[in-house]
This record gives structure tokens, sequence and C-alpha cells, in this order.
């Protein structure tokens, strides 16, 4: 095992440890909710995962843009990677707030401003990956995902902004006890240092599997021209 | 601006001496219509809350028909190649197809809103200026995000099925916003809430132009 790869285990190790301590702080250390009880401890997650569905989709932004400038397909596994793990997180933060929502309104779901702009960008997600899951070409992947991509950035700043812009009944920054506050934000950052240790990994993988293709075709390649 | 005019008028005088794609969206939407003015057995409070979504609803389904086609016709005939020999740069083809489109969809609004009206006796004239705004606004950002992804969908050659995959999602903050806003009209609410609709609406329609002005070279690449 070499140095690099040593160092990719720790780092991915660091991180699941880092999660594991953020998830025992959630559950054990933050302070019960009065009004919520225990069911409250689920906004620690989902308020990283729903960061994370963010994160994920400029991450293919960026990478769209990039390979549309170089036309260099290692943008484009970046821009997987984002994508699918930007996926799940997105339908994480669906989850979560479900849960949440169901206990502090009542309710599994209300179509409210800042909902539904998420549920939105999960389903950009959703056809974004299914587009580009159709196509064969590397190239014309990459090309196609970087427009939609792009496009599809757009409603990045409306589920940031929809609850401001109007006034629904999600929470924008509500008070909170400091220890609950810190528990906040270990765990956004340990969610964080988890899903960019995947996107590595998963890059990583396609990256191989990239080389692997243009090896195949090139030893067919030459096994043709020996035939003929 | 001459040159978007050449293209432009290219598209439309094919269009009327043809009229192959207008009239099938036209009575597409009729057909769309038809059947939420089937569904709309409501109190008329139900009927002000439920017109502008169903309505640009329909001005979706039927006008994406009508955008759907504004590329895929080009492939007939190798007249894209035609086209692409033209001496101006791709993104004024971008322009003249969206607004061609532009055309198309506000053709099939001024069908579609009377036909609104007479089936659910919702009045939206209440506010003229305010409901052609949101219309102009809705059609600039939905002909925008169509004609780009028509394009892409073209250059890949699987036109339909991947369009309707793709636009509907990134389009639905539009048909969201501008069917809040149509609401609104109907309900004679026009809150502050209201221009929050619009300035989203024109929010929308200038990314997605100005992202389909940038990224048509590449998205219509074979």
């Amino acid at each position: 095992m070499s140095l690099r790869n040593r160092l990719h285990a720790a780092c991915g190790l660091s991180a699941i440890a880092f999660v594991a301590v953020a998830v025992w702080m959630a559950a054990c250390i933050a302070p019960t909710e009065q009004s919520m009880g225990d069911i409250q401890r689920v906004l620690y997650v989902h308020v990283s995962v729903a960061w994370l569905g963010l994160c994920g989709f400029a991450v293919m932004a960026v990478s769209g843009v990039g390979y549309l400038l170089t036309r260099n397909l290692r943008f484009d596994h970046w821009f997987q990677s984002a994508g699918e793990l930007g996926w799940i997180t997105s339908g994480l933060t669906l989850a979560t707030g479900s849960i949440w929502a169901h206990e502090a309104w009542g309710t599994w779901w209300e179509w409210e401003p800042r909902l539904t702009a998420s549920f939105v960008l999960w389903l950009i997600y959703c056809a974004i990956l299914l587009v580009r899951g159709s196509l064969d070409d590397p190239h014309q992947r990459a090309r196609i995902g970087g427009v939609l991509g792009v496009m599809g950035a757009a409603d990045l700043p409306l589920v940031m902004m929809a609850t401001r812009w109007f006034r629904g009944m999600h929470p924008v920054s509500p008070q909170m006890d400091p220890l609950m506050r810190w528990t906040l934000l270990v765990n956004v950052l340990a969610f964080t240092a988890l899903f960019a240790w995947l996107i590595t990994e998963r890059r990583k993988q396609l990256r191989f599997r990239q080389s692997n293709d243009d090896l195949q075709r090139t030893l067919i390649g030459r096994m043709k021209c020996s035939h003929s | 601006m001459n040159k978007v005019w050449w293209v432009l008028q290219k598209d439309l005088v094919a269009e009327f001496r043809s009229l192959r794609v207008w009239p099938s969206m036209l009575l597409l939407g009729v057909v769309v219509a038809m059947v939420f003015g089937l569904q709309m057995d409501l109190l008329p409070q139900q009927k002000q809350r439920l017109v502008g979504g169903m309505l640009w609803l329909a001005v979706f389904f039927a006008g994406m028909a009508a955008i759907e086609r504004s590329f895929s016709a080009e492939r007939d005939d190798a007249c894209w190649d035609g086209l692409r020999l033209f001496p101006v740069d791709l993104s004024l083809v971008f322009w003249s197809k969206w607004i061609c489109n532009t055309i198309a969809l506000s053709a099939l609004e001024v069908v579609l809103f009377p036909l609104f009206f007479a089936l659910s006796h919702v009045s939206l004239l209440a506010h003229p200026a305010e409901l052609l705004l949101v219309t102009m606004l809705g059609n600039l950002g939905l002909s925008a995000v169509g004609t780009l992804v028509s394009a892409l969908a073209t250059s890949i050659g699987r036109g339909g099925n991947l369009l309707m995959a793709v636009v509907l999602p990134l389009a639905t903050p539009v048909i969201l916003a501008a069917a809040e806003a149509t609401r609104m009209i109907a309900e004679d609410a026009l809150n502050q809430t209201f221009w929050r609709w619009v300035q989203l609406l024109l929010a929308f329609a200038v990314v997605f132009v100005t992202v389909g002005t940038l990224l048509f070279p590449a998205a219509v690449e074979d």
C-alpha cells in the first residue's frame, strides 16, 4: 500500500470517526429541546445534509464549466461524483426534514417555499443523473451534464433564500442553546469532511474506470488491426 | 440584430408555410384546457386558487411540443448544416430560436386565456398590465430553458423523451412563480409577495437567457 493510499485511508477513517463523534454529541451531549423532545435531534443531521446537497450541486456546476472550457474528462469525474453524493444528501434532506416537520408542524409535508425549492433541486439532480446515465460517449455525457448543471444551479439561490423571500413556515435562524449551536457546527463540519472524502474516493474510482475503458478500446482496436 | 431577424424570419415563414407545429400545439393546449375544465366543478374561490397552476401547466405541456420541434426540424434534410454555414454567431441563432418560441407561447396563450376564462369563469383581466407582465416573463423563461434543452436533445438524437424528462424539473421554478403570480391576480391580491414572484420570474428569465447565450455553442456540438 503506497503512502498516498495510506493517507487516503487515514483521511477516510478520520472522517468516519469525526461523524461518529458528531452523532454522539447530537444524541447524548446536546440538550433536549423542550417542546419537541428527542426527535428535534434529527435537526443536526438535517442541516448538515441540506448544506451538502447545495455544495454537491455547486461542485457539479463548477465542474461542468471546467469541462466545457477545457474538455478535460477529469472535471466530469468530479461532476459525476458530486452529483451522486449530492443526490443522496439532497434526498436525505427531504427525508430528515419530513421527520422533523411531522413532529413540529403535525404533517409530513407542506408545500411551502423552502421545501418546494428543495424538492425541485432533488428532481433536477434526478433528471441530470438519469440523462447522463443514458449516454455512452463520455465526452457527450460530460457536455450535456455540464450545460444542465449550469442551468440547474439557478435553483440554488432560490433554495437558500426561499424562506426569506416568501416567508414560509421553515425556520430561518432559530434561537438555540450555545451547546446546541456547537453540536450543530461539529455535525456540519464532520459530515462535510465525510462528503469531501467520499467525493474524492468516487472520483478516483471513476478515473480508474475511464482508464480501463480507454485501455480496452485501444486493445480491441489493435486486435482488429492485426486480424485485418 | 439584423441577423437575428433573418433567422427568426426564416423560422416564422417556414412555420406559416407548412403549419406543422403551431396548430398541433394549439390543439394540445385546447385539449389540456378542456380536461382541466371538466375537473373544475368547484366553488369560485377554489377555482381562483387552481386556475393559475392549471393554466401554466397547459402552457408548458403544449408549448414544449412546439419548442421541441424548433431544433429537431432543423435536423431534417441537413438544414442544420446549412444554418451553421450562415455567417452569424451561434449565440444569435439561440436568440432567434428563443424569440420564435416565445412568440409561439404567446400565440398559445392568446387562445388559452379566454378558453380558461370561459371554462372556469375566473376573470384574469382585473389587472391586465400585471397579467401581461407575468405572462411575458414566464414565456421568456420557459422558452429559454426549452430552447437550450431542445438544442441539447437534438444534438444527441434523442429528442422528445430526453427533453420532457429534463425540461420539467429545470422549468419548475418558472412554472411555480408564474402560477403563483397568476393565482394572486385571479384572487385580486397584489401584495408584496406578488412582486416577489414577478422578481423571481425576471431573475430566472435573465439567468436562463444568459446561460443559453453562453452555452448554446457547446449545446449544439455534434
